[in-house]
């Protein structure tokens, strides 16, 4: 393996004076699940890493106040999920799964236990993987990524994070401290669908986040999509068709707006053609799976 | 770069200077001769190289040995005590749940690990835990009975 | 030593490794320790599927730190290979499938010899590559071994030099030409099925990668370490490919973790003992990267067939036409024995009365096609098993009746012209359609799948050279406890156990007596093996043990007799004491197995250290007609068995679940009933996952999916709900207690008995491997539109 090295800083000041050495390649490091094969194959060469998983606040899952930055103007608390959170720390949290429930069902999916055990929320949203799983679902969730940098911290909504196949928005030498999930009415339903070649320990052919939110009158409905764009997506025409109703053919048109939303390609794990039926499949088992629970 | 540090193997302590980049696997392996994690990827996908990090099934091939100060790491040797074989081993040999035996390190630290945190399985949850542990010999069949067994009689 | 297991043959004991597997204990290859003198090397790969090597400049990188030297083709001017000498060390003159070794590179480290190796420069000039093995066999196609006259092969080989075709098997039997079957005969058939299979290249993934050591001492010893199925093969073709007395070369090999053929023979230790001769007197380490052991080890041929069989109104069997091109890889060294098995086998486990079978091994620019659980069945049975169900379904009978009435029986005169031994598949099949409520119509779990039933049938028998030898010693200990020895290697289907439990068996004394001493296998100590391939080792090393035991079970008998001046046939050995059925005295063999027995007052002593040894080697198999294959007794015997399978489609995306697969296996006698059960369901998820594998090569022959994240192996997630087995035993003429393999036998129909029950559910049949979820959609939608 590409040799790198290795920093372990002590607080924030430590980590971001190390990530910002000038001439180096150095990047944050947490589960190491996909640095380690990226540099293995030698997709990724950085010149050293910095372990923030000990950071403070970083594993923290808890409820949070409101805060200047993200979650702003927030009545009731948010859902605060640190950025080394692991997938099962997610998967399992009593918290995760009451108030963000599409997330933890989302981090269930990944890999396997073994990499669940080491995986983090912020890896995988800092690898952006089209197929990364947690995504879809935290666009869904309309989450906001707060981040830091040397001097500064910001919030960026998970719907402008992701600009590419691992791409962020995140700038050089920045790092993700978490994400915070605003407060969902009671009564939200989350699901979240994927399908693989293999039913253990694969990777998404097509990933599937659904939420239906008690509005007034009736439900406000969130679609995201995963591994059928270069970014996880969003479907905003199948959710304003389904604000009309989830009778069956209306589902049926939100099913095709969610079709045409996605615009897959071929690789070695599925062609685009299958992936879009799977679209269409999983979009009626998650609607249907929703409807069947709305009281 | 180089570093020096302990590491916490099987309730013993080792001094070992490890690099930066070498995982924990490698060093287990080649530095501190406990050779019962294997190494069948190194990619993270086989689970052979299953090692328990704080109670937790981890694949050590994951996991940058430098890390791993101030962890709790366990491997098969650790699972027989004072000359007697833990329940899962013994269960493995009456279940003939092994055959080449080159997943069975990794098979017998996920399971312990599962019933750790979940003493009665169910068998779905056994195959779910089992989704990162590859073995071409047994069709696992024997393997999440022998699980099973142990899970049946603790 | 509490329990004691006495007449332990047919009984389930538990396996005698298993102690030191679930402890750690085991020392696989990688495991062991070498000391600070040890050495690590890489290998260089070919870029190209098919080149011309140019140039190679080792001087960049024998310039880094720490390289102690790089070999290269200059180094390996002798052509090695098991039946077909087709291949250099390291590649010469010209590459032929990507990832070829070019070069290895020798370092203080791993990872110097890693960044070393990518200094090494090559210069090639590219060649046009053919990859299909079909296309490959066209007369126009570009020719991979120009040189092929100038090979060696044993007289049983058939290549055709001037084309790519290594082998070329045939198959004349009743009333047929070299034109086809007489059209006559078609002329009788109410159904005739034709069609074309294709079946992709395949990758054993044992979970063990392969991996070498070597040291070539300076006194001229060479010593190989390696996990294989076949370390006397290996010191042969070493012996061979570089030139020295085999009595200087020392295989020693540890338990293997898994092998399914891929450790069989010889892939990357001929390169690893060439690179420590480039370094004498320190141990060389070459370890495969999972990457590695997808492009640069043995994977499963390809297969092209096509295959045209016909029946009666009755459903008699009456004609078979059938061309099998296997992809051979780029050398067929191995691979050419695989397209004689399947032509000598071609029929599948039927009587039919007129058959044309050619079998060619063709070279492709592809890993080399070798051994593979199996070794062509799976292959040509994936095409037969789904004809033979049309069939049934043309004419309007049971598929299960259908293979009734043509499978093979003990004494039909079968394609070869030899006589059936002794087989009970009618039997198997009858287990399996009974485990499975074969003919009741089950309704599916959902309103969206679609539920079916399906069979297929097998024979094999193993493929080898007409006499492969086995060998074995038992030594008694001075508490009668005993060491046997043998070659065989356990690869984990339990060889270690059975040696142990038929040796304890013939010398009378418990199971728990019995150490077996050979881990490892080690070409300096343990009684010669031909190979651990084939299926071969509970009968061909069961009879080796037997014979041994035997041995030394005459040689305690005589001397008790002669103490006791009594007959030996009066005389037996019950659970370590020797007993007399004339006179009721008995003697046990504790102490006198090594001290022997005193005469009358002590007037000297008769007998001395037990030490029995035996061997076996089939010696009735004949030569085959080259021109049609006829011969008296063209294999030593066939196991046959029957899968079913019940499964569900889920018609919304394609995936299939198994909720059942039953299984039975005519093993002749189960040394260990429940060693065979776990053969048995091993093997079924063996064959189920490799009916959705495949390797996937871009138009320039580099692989596509050379990782576990892309090459996907069933998991605990993905195995059947219920896997059932039965067990027949139809004794074996020759075989120990009637026993014959069942190894490789348990995966060699489950993918045509999956598809069969998919178009049981769907009524979609599929030509080609893989399946895949998205396969299977297709196909069903494909044909939901047509019926539109
Ligand atoms: C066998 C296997 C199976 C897998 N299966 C799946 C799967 O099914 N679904 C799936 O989505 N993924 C899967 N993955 C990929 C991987 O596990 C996930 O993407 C995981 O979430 C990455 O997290 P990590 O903590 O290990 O990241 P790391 O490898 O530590 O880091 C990944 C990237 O994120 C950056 N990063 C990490 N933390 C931060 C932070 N706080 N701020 C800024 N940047 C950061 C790193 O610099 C790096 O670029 C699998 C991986 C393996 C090895
Ligand atoms: S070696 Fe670690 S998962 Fe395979
Ligand atoms: S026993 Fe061989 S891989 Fe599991």
């Amino acid at each position: 393996m590409h040799p790198f090295d290795y920093y372990k800083p002590k607080d924030f000041d430590e980590a971001f004076a190390m990530l910002t050495q000038p001439g180096k390649k150095v990047i944050p490091l947490a589960g190491s699940t996909d640095i380690i094969p990226m540099v293995r194959d030698e997709r990724w060469l950085p010149d050293a890493v910095v372990d923030i998983k000990g950071l403070p606040g970083l594993r923290d899952i808890k409820l949070v106040d409101s805060g200047p930055l993200c979650c702003a103007g927030q009545t009731a608390q948010c859902l605060y999920i640190g950025a080394a959170a692991r997938m099962n720390e997610i998967a399992h949290s009593e918290l995760v799964q009451q108030y963000a429930s599409v997330l933890a069902q989302a981090a269930q999916e990944v890999g396997h236990e073994q990499v669940r055990n080491r995986a983090t929320l912020g890896g995988n949203m800092g690898t952006a993987s089209p197929a990364g799983d947690t995504l879809s679902a935290l666009l869904v969730l309309e989450a906001d990524v707060l981040v830091k940098g040397k001097d500064e911290e910001r919030c960026i909504p998970a719907l402008k994070f992701f600009l590419g196949p691992r791409k962020t928005a995140l700038q050089p030498g920045e790092i993700i401290l978490g994400v915070q999930v605003p407060p969902l009415p009671e009564g939200t339903l989350g699901r979240y669908l994927r399908i693989s070649r293999r039913k253990g320990a694969d990777l998404a052919i097509v990933g599937l986040s659904v939420m239906a939110i008690p509005a007034e009158g009736g439900y406000q409905w969130r679609i995201g999509l995963g591994a059928v764009a270069p970014t996880p997506i969003r479907v905003p025409e199948a959710e304003t068709i389904l604000a009309t109703g989830h009778d069956e053919a209306t589902v049926e048109k939100a099913i095709q707006a969610t079709l045409a939303a996605a615009r897959p390609i071929d690789d070695i794990r599925a062609t685009a053609a299958y992936r879009r039926e799977m679209v269409v499949q999983l979009t009626r088992r998650a609607l249907q799976d929703i409807i069947a629970q709305i009281p | 770069m180089l570093h020096e540090i302990t590491l916490n193997v099987n309730g013993e302590l080792h001094i070992v200077p490890v690099k930066s980049h070498h995982t924990l696997l490698t060093v287990l392996r080649e530095q501190l001769g406990i050779t019962s994690p294997k190494r069948g990827c190194e990619n993270g996908e086989c689970g052979a190289c299953t090692v328990l990090y704080d109670g937790k099934p981890v694949n050590s091939c994951m996991v940058l040995a430098v890390e791993a100060e101030g962890h709790v790491i366990e491997t098969v040797e650790s699972l027989a005590k004072n000359g007697e074989l833990h329940p899962l081993q013994k269960s493995f040999i009456e279940h003939n749940a092994v055959q080449c035996g080159f997943c069975t390190p990794g098979m017998l630290m996920s399971a312990k690990g599962l019933l750790a945190e979940n003493p009665h399985p169910t068998e779905e949850e056994i195959k779910h835990a089992l989704a990162g542990n590859l073995c071409r010999c047994t069709g696992y069949v024997r393997i999440i009975d022998a699980i099973k067994d142990v899970a049946d009689h603790s | 030593m509490t329990k004691q297991t006495t007449d332990p043959v047919g009984k389930s004991v538990p396996r005698i490794d298993a102690y030191d597997k679930v402890t750690g204990a085991v020392q696989y290859v990688d495991d062991l320790q070498f000391g600070p003198g040890l050495y690590y090397g890489k290998l260089v790969h070919s870029p190209h599927a098919h080149a011309i090597i140019k140039k190679v400049d080792v001087s960049k990188a024998l310039a880094v730190p720490g390289v102690k030297a790089i070999v290269t083709g200059e180094d390996t001017p002798h052509r090695m290979g098991l039946y077909m000498q087709d291949r250099y060390i390291f590649a010469r003159d010209r590459v032929r499938y990507y990832g070829e070794p070019v070069a290895g590179v020798v370092a203080i480290s791993e990872e110097i010899a890693e960044q070393a190796a990518k200094l090494v420069e090559v210069e090639y000039e590219v060649l046009q590559p053919v990859f299909d093995p079909y296309e490959a066999a066209q007369p126009d196609a570009p020719l991979l071994h120009p040189d092929m006259a100038e090979y060696q092969w044993p007289p049983f080989i058939f290549p055709e030099p001037g084309t790519n075709i290594s082998e070329h098997f045939k198959l004349r039997k009743g009333k047929v030409t070299d034109e086809g079957v007489d059209p006559e005969v078609w002329a009788q058939c109410a159904a005739i099925v034709e069609k074309t299979f294709r079946l992709p290249q395949i990758q054993h993934v044992p979970i063990e990668p392969h991996v070498a050591v070597a040291r070539w001492d300076l006194s001229g010893e060479v010593t190989l370490w390696s996990p294989s199925q076949s370390p006397f093969a290996q010191r042969d073709l070493l012996a061979q490919g570089l030139g020295i007395p085999h009595g200087n070369v020392r295989v020693i090999s540890p338990y293997v973790g898994g092998g399914f053929g891929g450790k069989a023979g010889i892939s990357i230790e001929a390169n690893v003992v060439v690179m420590a001769k480039a370094v004498k007197g320190h141990p060389v380490k070459v370890r495969m990267t999972r990457e590695e052991e997808f492009f640069c080890t043995n994977v499963r041929q390809s297969l092209y067939a096509h295959t045209k069989i016909g029946c009666d109104k009755d459903g008699h069997v009456l004609a078979m036409e059938t061309a099998y091109y296997f992809g051979g890889g780029g050398y067929n060294d191995y691979g050419v024995n695989i397209a004689r098995a399947a032509g000598y086998s071609c029929t599948g486990p039927y009587s039919i009365p007129n058959v044309k079978g050619d079998s060619h091994s063709v070279y492709t620019n592809t890993p080399i096609g070798s051994a593979m659980r199996g070794f062509g069945m799976p292959e040509i049975h994936w095409g037969i098993e789904q004809i033979m169900d049309r069939l049934a379904d043309e004419i309007g009978m049971d598929p299960a009746e259908f293979r009734r009435i043509n499978c093979v029986k003990t004494g039909d005169t079968i394609l070869t012209g030899m006589k059936m031994p002794a087989v009970d598949l009618v039997q198997c099949i009858d287990k399996v359609t009974e485990a499975i409520n074969w003919g009741k119509e089950e309704p599916p779990s959902a309103p969206h799948k679609k539920r079916g039933k399906g069979i297929a049938i097998m024979w094999k028998a193993p493929a080898m050279p007409p006499n492969p030898g086995s060998s074995a010693i038992v030594r008694f200990n001075e508490d009668a406890t005993v060491n046997v020895y043998v070659g065989a290697q356990d690869i984990g289907q339990g060889a270690f156990t059975v040696a142990a439990q038929m040796a304890a068996q013939v010398l009378g004394i418990p199971y728990e007596w019995v150490r077996v001493s050979v881990n490892p296998v080690d070409t300096k100590y343990s009684p010669y093996e031909w190979q651990t391939v084939a299926s071969r080792i509970t009968w061909s090393m069961g009879n080796a043990v037997r014979a041994a035991a035997n041995h030394a079970r005459t040689q305690i008998l005589e001397i008790v007799a002669k103490y006791w001046d009594e007959d030996p046939a009066d005389l037996d050995i019950k659970n370590g004491v020797v007993i007399s059925y004339k006179s009721e005295r008995e003697q046990p063999l504790k102490k006198m197995v090594v001290y022997g027995l005193p005469n009358e007052n002590y007037e000297g002593w008769q007998g001395g250290p037990i030490i029995g040894s035996g061997k076996f080697m089939p010696t009735y198999v004949t030569n085959l007609d080259p021109d049609t294959g006829q011969g008296a007794r063209a294999v030593v015997h066939y196991t046959v068995g029957a899968q079913a399978i019940d499964l569900e489609v889920d018609t919304e995306t394609g995936e299939v679940e198994i909720l059942k697969i039953a299984s039975a296996y005519d093993v002749g006698k189960a040394i260990n009933p429940d060693l065979v059960m776990t053969q048995i369901e091993g093997g079924a998820v063996h064959g189920m996952s490799s009916a959705f594998e495949g390797m996937f090569f871009d138009e320039n022959g580099r692989l596509k999916n050379p990782s576990l994240v892309d090459y996907k192996i069933a998991t605990a997630m993905d195995i059947p709900k219920e896997i059932h087995g039965d067990i027949v035993e139809t004794p074996l003429e020759d075989g120990p207690w009637g026993a014959r393999g069942v190894g490789e036998h348990v995966m060699v129909q489950t993918a045509p008995a999956i598809a069969n029950a998919i178009y049981n559910a769907t009524g979609v049949r599929f030509d080609d491997l893989p399946l895949s979820a998205e396969k299977i959609y297709r196909a069903i939608h494909a044909q939901e539109e047509q019926e539109q």
